[in-house]
């Protein structure tokens, strides 16, 4: 094997202004490319997600004589909550490379901290909105949703949510060091994000100390947001303004703040 | 030229690199020479900016690794112990995204130098494989073509030909020889001595996270205490009366790990029977003699007090 003479200046004339966003896009690219090489589970869990959408939610529509249409309250809600649920898998991602050594090698990488976790949460988060499409399409098509400016604002909701939850999620798995703590940590978020939510129950439904606390939380934002807009009823600034707020916090504040600490090196 | 200047690394309260000061000099193969948990990686992530040096400085090219850690990057390709391979991609794969990351190379450019490395590696034919389904070898091979195709300014290889056969070991080190031939300083670490010896331009031998010595493996055999070796193996369990031996001015230093006993001297020819008498006059159970040359291994065995098994 013999080199050619263009060595080194390789590597010297990557950081052009251009290639900073062209390395924050090959990060994301990296981790919605594993979504295509395990389609299978695309296509699966958009099965079961039809199965719970014709069986579950039609059975669970008739008993509850109180709220009218709660089916299409349901599937809207079902769709923002596997948003949420599909944008922590990031973390786990990350936290399982941390483990492998792989997260040292990209480490190594050209590429600053701060556009490693964006790159990285940009991934994440188009990576549940692929993975959440087809639903929300199922559901579109079962309520009759077709004005392309309302579904267009209701994705950009699911969008805001997702980037923001895989936002938390990577702050979670640069911050947490143990497995088991980690897992707990990164469930009982889950649970308390999208189970404290107006996601599958309106908030006159539920108990006091979970009404109290779901309001505020991003699923809720979306949902409201994405369920005003989608039945016409215009936009919601509140939902959305808290959606921005929480990507700003968790993707902007939390993660940059850890990482401006991280850059450098001080994860060891 | 990259230089540590008392740089040090704590963990907790574990010194896992202490004070340590080396200077690099440029399109040299420096091999980092100790044994496992010397502290060798740790200093190869200091300098790749993935572990912050908790004293002391480390600069590359004149960039200091904690100001300027992202300009440091973009100089540094580091192929690690264990390779850090996406376990899902075939091996084509990971080289082009680690190409796309690292260099400003084109589409074409990058096939083209992917394709080389592959084939010098005889890893063409299983570029598609999955690497989690290849063998050891197959995987570190992968991990060291990351560098040899990235090409960086400094390249810098975790224990290279560990899992590998020994043709694949020589191709390996004549590619690494290549490369600094193309401009590049190169860094391996290795507890491998004919590695060091072999490879490298200039040794510094390593240990409990300090520098303890540096030159050229000629120099470091050349400079060490008389020159010749003299190995006996002595009864099991027998405590080796040392001071028999300080009698010749010619015996430098004596060392004993378990029943091996290693005496560096000089005239050893003249001194070898001399001192097979006095120990057996004195009741030490010989069982084997072995006179040679100073090699790299007595060198950090000398340096040390250990060997690197």
């Amino acid at each position: 094997m013999s080199f050619s003479a263009t060595q080194v200046k390789d590597s010297n004339s990557l950081p052009g202004g251009d290639s900073t966003s062209r390395l924050v896009l090959q990060m994301a690219r990296r981790d919605i490319s594993t979504l295509f090489r395990t389609p299978w589970i695309i296509i699966s869990r958009s099965l079961a997600f039809i199965v719970q959408l014709f069986v579950f939610a039609y059975l669970i529509s008739g008993f509850v004589v109180k709220f009218p249409n709660y089916f299409e309250y349901y599937a809207v809600g079902s769709v923002v909550g596997t948003i949420a649920s599909i944008s922590f898998i990031i973390g786990y991602d990350i936290f399982e490379e941390a483990e492998e050594g792989l997260l040292d090698y990209l480490l190594t990488l050209p590429i600053s901290r701060r556009q490693f976790i964006i790159g990285r949460a940009l991934g994440g988060a188009v990576r549940a909105m692929i993975y959440t499409i087809p639903m929300f399409v199922i559901v579109a098509v079962l309520e009759k949703f077709s004005n392309p400016l309302s579904l267009a604002f209701a994705v950009f909701d699911l969008f805001l949510l997702a980037f923001g939850v895989t936002g938390l999620s990577i702050t979670m798995a640069v911050s947490v060091r143990s497995a088991n703590r980690f897992d707990v940590t990164l469930a009982l978020l889950e649970l308390a994000v999208s189970r404290a939510s107006t996601a599958l129950y309106p908030l006159a439904f539920m108990p006091g100390y979970v009404a109290a606390f779901a309001p505020y939380s991003p699923v809720t934002f979306a949902a409201d947001s994405a369920r005003d807009v989608l039945e016409g009823t215009g936009l919601n600034l509140l939902g959305i303004a808290g959606l921005l707020a929480f990507v700003a916090i968790f993707l902007g504040l939390g993660a940059t703040f850890y990482f401006r600490r991280l850059e450098g090196g001080v994860y060891a | 030229m990259i230089t540590f200047n008392r740089a040090g690394k704590r963990f907790g309260t574990l010194d896992a690199v202490k004070d340590f000061s080396l200077e690099i000099q440029d399109r040299e193969i420096l091999g980092l020479l100790g044994p496992n948990g010397a502290g060798k990686t740790t200093l190869m992530l200091m300098m790749g900016t993935v572990y912050r040096p908790t004293s002391g400085a480390i600069s590359v090219d004149g960039l200091d690794v904690v100001r300027h850690p992202n300009d440091v990057r973009k100089l540094i390709g580091i192929a690690f112990q264990d390779p850090r391979v996406d376990g899902i991609l075939g091996a084509f794969d990971v080289l082009n995204w680690h190409l796309k990351m690292t260099t400003g190379l084109n589409k074409e450019e990058r096939t083209e130098r992917v394709e080389q490395v592959l084939r010098a590696v005889d890893l063409w034919d299983a570029r598609k494989k999955r690497t989690w389904l290849m063998s050891g070898g197959m995987r570190k091979k992968v991990e060291d073509c990351k560098v040899l195709a990235q090409r960086p300014k400094i390249a810098v290889f975790d224990e290279p030909t560990a899992f590998l056969d020994v043709p694949s070991r020589l191709l390996m080190w004549k590619m690494i020889r290549e490369l600094r031939e193309e401009g590049s300083t190169v860094i391996v670490a290795t507890n491998m001595m004919d590695e060091a010896e072999r490879l490298s331009d200039r040794v510094a031998i390593v240990n409990l996270g300090k520098l303890v010595a540096t030159d050229s493996p000629e120099r470091l055999k050349g400079t060490t205490k008389g020159g010749e070796v003299l190995e006996l193996i002595v009864g099991d369990g027998q405590a080796f009366p040392r001071e028999l031996l300080a009698q010749f001015s010619e015996v430098r230093d004596v060392t004993q790990v378990e029943n091996k006993v290693t005496v560096y001297l000089s005239s050893g020819r003249l001194l070898l029977p001399k001192i097979v008498e006095t120990l057996t006059n004195k009741g030490v159970k010989i069982d084997s003699v072995h006179l040679k040359e100073v090699a790299l291994e007595d060198v950090f065995l000398s340096y040390t007090g250990q060997r690197l098994e």
